[in-house]
């Protein structure tokens, strides 16, 4: 018999038993509907959580810590396999203050590569990147950070800089080991400012410069403090560097921080956070999809019912298609087919219908909570109550398509069994 | 044609553990000649309707061979016996046994579907049999909207479609009127004529048996008479 016939064979069963399919379908596509929603919340909560840690962070970058830190290091793990930059910043570890006319603030210096900065995303909100050894770049929050002490405003609070930046000079000064600025002033211009860090709780006051300034504040620091015999030493430094490795891709997070640990080095990145998120909502969705199948196994009785029926009153066709020749094995085929059309016909309305859900529960759920809360919103919390992936269609789909065939199973077994002579020996 | 050789057959009555066996065949051993019309004639009970059971396959003999063409079949399994039924034997029914929710048109069709012939071909081969049985104008209709005698050319119609060589009717005028048995058995005879198709009758009817060229009598699973009556 030919598939296409095979198809049609089915087709006209189902036809004459309509409204005991329909039922079935139903009970299916209510079991399968019930698992895809429930998992989906799993999967919702999932991305919310995940999507809040991402949020929080460069998801590509690797903070890598290690005693000695220096240019040599910060060359090598350039050349590594993809490592898009290495961002070398090297914070002042002392006292610093920054003034403009009566205007002070205590903005940190940090020496950074601007090449390397820009690979890594940095961007300029105006202004261009310094040239000259004198000249850099502020934090969108800087000028800010910079106070009138002899001034209040009506609140009682100290007046802040609101003049311009860009092409302004001003005085920075480092302190001695003790925490006392020291009096050689460095003149400083700013040629740019850097773009507002994106979340509105993020400051940046900080002053960016290059590492051709490193020299003349050295020499000023250490006219004041013993230069340390070696580089080693912690005492006296007047630098210390933290470095930031950023992979090409997420995906690369991983090995890259895996390599850097075999090579000694302390590191920390998202995807070790990450790792751990996932065990536990994986663990979290197993659970919910086990309880969502126990769904479909219900909706699978429904399924054995109505093709053991399908095969009791069909028991007469049953023994007249065996007695002219079919195969037993293609009479099976025939009922397999019609369960698997049930899980078939189930799954895809059950997605349908899921989807719509989740779309709708997306939708709405928010309105409710933050109503029952009686907040404006969850906070700067973008919260997904549910989401299917197609992952988890295919697991649903297999489990039910998978759950109606087996349903189906033994009735195809009892139909191929049936005797010919006993089934034409009953009544039309 | 088939041969039949020393065939024993016993079917088991009784509560399980109190079973008795009774023997419904006892040795028979006949030939059924190509191109014939043999009637099995007997009573109620006599195991003409095991045999044919046997013959066709749908039961396995408990001892004794029987071969068709040369043959062997009663050492088929069940999908072999299947496969042998749907190329080499056609099968008329007492109740018809038409599939109720298929046309009179797809019934007839229903051996050729099975065989995986394609729909184009089925169709023109169904047309032609239907029209040389006269059932063009019920082609369409259910087989509860034809009468007793139409839906026994539908079943005719079944058991020729895929030209088999031999055809087995069990009681085929057994539901019908005598006017309607007669126009059947001349059906019967006209196909057995022009086609050269053997035909081995089940009844235990004297008239029917009549019509046959070879006339096996059986009683209490023995076939006591047997002979030709018609010149072949």
């Amino acid at each position: 018999m030919q598939f296409r016939d095979q198809i049609s064979f089915v087709g006209q069963h189902i036809k004459k038993n309509k409204m005991r399919v329909f039922m079935t379908v139903l009970a299916a596509t209510m079991g399968t509907a019930f698992l895809i929603v429930l998992a989906s919340v799993g999967f919702g909560l999932h991305e919310t959580i995940r999507g809040e840690v991402l949020s929080n962070r460069l998801v590509t970058q690797i903070e890598v810590f290690s005693s000695e830190m220096h240019e040599e290091k910060v060359a090598e793990l350039k050349k590594r396999d993809h490592v898009k930059a290495v961002v070398f910043r090297q914070n002042i570890g002392t006292e610093q203050q920054s003034s403009i006319g009566n205007f002070t603030g205590n903005n940190p210096l940090i020496v950074t590569d601007f090449i390397e900065e820009e690979k890594a995303n940095f961007e300029l909100q105006e202004g261009r990147l310094p040239e000259k050894a004198n000249e850099v770049i502020v934090g969108s929050n800087f000028a800010e950070y910079l106070m009138n002490q002899q001034d209040e405003n009506k609140d009682g609070e100290f007046t802040t800089y609101d003049g311009k930046l860009i092409g302004e000079q001003f005085i920075y000064q480092v302190g001695d080991n003790e925490g006392e600025l020291i009096e050689d002033e460095m003149m400083l211009t700013i040629v740019g400012i850097g773009k507002k860090p994106a979340k509105d709780w993020e400051q940046d006051q900080k002053i960016y410069a290059d590492a051709s300034i490193i020299p003349e504040l050295e020499k000023i620091y250490y006219t004041h403090v013993d230069k340390p015999a070696d580089d080693h030493s912690d005492a006296q430094q007047l630098f210390y560097g933290n470095v930031n490795v950023y992979a090409d891709k997420l995906e690369n997070v991983k090995a890259i921080s895996t390599a850097l640990k075999d090579d000694g080095y302390s590191v920390y990145s998202i995807s070790d956070e990450l790792d751990q998120l996932d065990v536990f909502f994986l663990a979290l969705k197993a659970g919910l999809v086990f309880v969502g199948t126990i769904a479909i196994l219900i909706s699978s009785i429904g399924i054995f019912n109505t093709m053991t029926m399908a095969v009791t009153e069909r028991t007469r066709e049953i023994g007249v298609m065996k007695a002219i020749g079919a195969d037993p094995k293609l009479i099976q085929r025939l009922f397999l087919m019609e369960s698997a059309w049930i899980g078939i016909v189930g799954t895809v309305l059950a997605v349908v219908i899921s989807y719509g859900v989740s779309i709708v529960s997306n939708y709405v759920l928010p309105i409710i909570v933050t109503a029952a809360l009686g907040e404006e919103d969850f906070g700067d919390m973008t919260v997904t109550f549910s989401v299917i992936p197609w992952q988890l269609v295919v697991i649903a789909s297999t489990i039910s398509i998978g759950v109606a065939m087996i349903s189906g199973w033994r009735p195809a077994r009892k139909a191929t069994k049936i005797d010919v002579i006993n089934a034409l020996r009953q009544e039309l | 044609m088939i041969s039949v050789r020393n065939l024993n057959h016993s079917f088991k009555i009784g509560k399980k553990g109190k079973e008795k066996r009774v023997p419904v065949l006892k040795g028979l051993t006949f030939d059924v000649p190509e191109g014939e019309i043999v009637s099995i004639i007997g009573k109620s009970g006599s195991g003409k309707s095991t045999l044919l059971h046997i013959m066709a396959g749908f039961l396995t003999p408990e001892s004794g061979e029987i071969s068709v063409q040369g043959i062997q079949t009663s050492s088929f399994n069940e999908v072999e016996s299947a496969k042998f039924r749907l190329d080499h034997f056609g099968f008329v029914f007492q109740n018809f046994q038409l599939m109720p929710g298929l046309t009179a048109f797809e019934n007839v069709e229903l051996p050729l579907t099975l065989k995986g012939i394609s729909k184009s071909e089925r169709q023109k081969k169904v047309k032609d049999l239907m029209q040389s049985v006269g059932l063009t104008d019920v082609q369409d209709h259910y087989p509860n909207e034809l009468s007793g005698g139409q839906q026994q050319r539908v079943s005719i119609a079944r058991a020729l479609i895929t030209d088999p060589p031999i055809i087995f009717a069990d009681e085929p005028t057994g539901s019908l009127d005598s006017e309607t048995e007669q126009d059947v058995l001349l059906l019967i005879q006209s196909l057995n004529k022009t086609r050269g198709i053997t035909f081995v009758i089940i009844t235990h009817d004297d008239e029917v048996a009549q019509t046959a060229d070879r006339v096996y009598r059986m009683h209490d699973g023995i076939l006591t008479e047997g002979g030709v009556q018609h010149a072949i």
